[in-house]
């Protein structure tokens, strides 16, 4: 059984998801969480604690805020 | 400030500023003397122009490159079916004459660009970034960040609206556009309103709190939106305020900053540092 704390993905504009950190995979990383919830790294930027981390960089926090890039005006 | 002084008409226009103790006549007087660089007069351009015209912001100062279409009609109020085929930017202009004559409005119809940004942006108090495009908000962004301009951002997309404002003033430790999103994405990779659809009344709510975000600017009052993006979704009816931190790492604010010039950045694809 795991030990590991779930990953909280709080994608905004749409629903908060919570990913078991086994089903991503050895050494996962921030866009390998991304891909997980079906987001690409190009249309988002992964904020831990109100900045954004590297998506390339291995996944160590648990609760990841997602903001859309829009360029609608 | 000047010894500008309202004159009778003025204090019956501006009454109900003048009536505020946060406005007053010295308040007014600080708008009457303020300038502001829209950039786009588009779906949330048109009611930042007629809010901030309305409000007696002396000097507009409206940038756009594109004329009226009829597509454009549901959603950007500054212009009307007799406006379709004009420059955007003449259209705008009309308005705020017919609106206050107390705003004086110059336009320019063109593109920004790192060659004219300086030209058509320096001098201003404030840019508002109602703009269509990641080459144009990149650059603002860099530019006002390297300038010390304040710079109001908001984007649409569908049903929802993202605002934040960066002052870019003296002691300011808030994040800028780029510490939030470093990068553009890749051409293509993000949907236009073109292709998505947008509902029309939703850039009338976020251009008017990027126009409630410049006023408090020119005033110096109130808490602005530094280190915070507000999302609006007009479905939900719901505002979500998300905490943002400056970013050291920032290419253009962090402690080593790479760009010092928008020279140094190619705005065309992902509004990075130029390879060459």
């Amino acid at each position: 059984m795991s030990t590991d704390p779930p990953i909280t993905v709080d994608i905004k504009g749409e629903e908060v998801q919570e990913l078991e950190r086994e089903a991503l995979g050895p050494d996962p990383t921030y866009a390998d969480a991304l891909a997980a919830v079906d987001l690409s790294p190009h249309e988002v930027s992964v904020l831990v604690d109100g900045r954004p981390v590297p998506e390339d960089q291995p996944l160590e926090a648990t609760e990841l805020t997602v903001l859309r890039l829009i360029k609608g005006g | 400030m000047s010894d500008l002084r309202l004159d009778a008409t003025q204090l019956d226009r501006y009454s109900r500023h003048v009536i505020m103790d946060e406005v007053g006549p010295e308040g007014q007087k600080r708008l009457l003397e303020g300038s502001v660089l829209v950039v786009g007069a588009g779906g949330l351009g048109s009611p930042a122009i007629q809010y901030l015209a309305a409000a007696g912001v002396g000097h507009l100062g409206i940038v756009d490159d594109d004329v009226v279409e009829r597509s454009n009609l549901q959603r950007q109020i500054v212009h009307g079916d007799d406006d379709v085929g004009r420059p955007k930017v003449e259209s705008a202009a009309d308005y705020v004459h017919r609106l206050n004559p107390d705003v004086s409005v110059e336009i320019y119809e063109t593109r920004l660009t790192p060659e004219n940004v300086d030209e058509l942006a320096g001098g201003y108090d404030v840019v508002l970034d109602a703009s269509d495009n990641f080459a144009t908000r990149y650059l603002l962004n860099d530019y006002c960040v390297l300038s010390g301009t304040a710079l109001s951002h908001g984007a649409i997309y569908r049903f929802e609206g993202q605002v934040t404002t960066i002052p870019n003033r003296e002691g300011s430790d808030g994040p800028c556009y780029r510490c939030i999103f470093p990068e553009a994405p890749e051409p293509g990779t993000v949907p236009d309103c073109a292709t998505t659809g947008v509902l029309g009344v939703l850039p009338g709510t976020v251009g008017c709190i990027q126009a409630t975000e410049v006023v408090k600017l020119l005033l110096e009052q109130g808490d602005v939106l530094e280190g915070r993006l507000l999302l609006y979704d007009a479905m939900d009816m719901s505002f979500e305020t998300v905490e943002l931190q400056h970013n050291p790492n920032c290419p253009v604010c962090g402690d080593q900053p790479a760009i010092d010039s928008v020279g140094d950045v190619s705005y065309e694809h992902t509004c990075t540092i130029d390879a060459d």
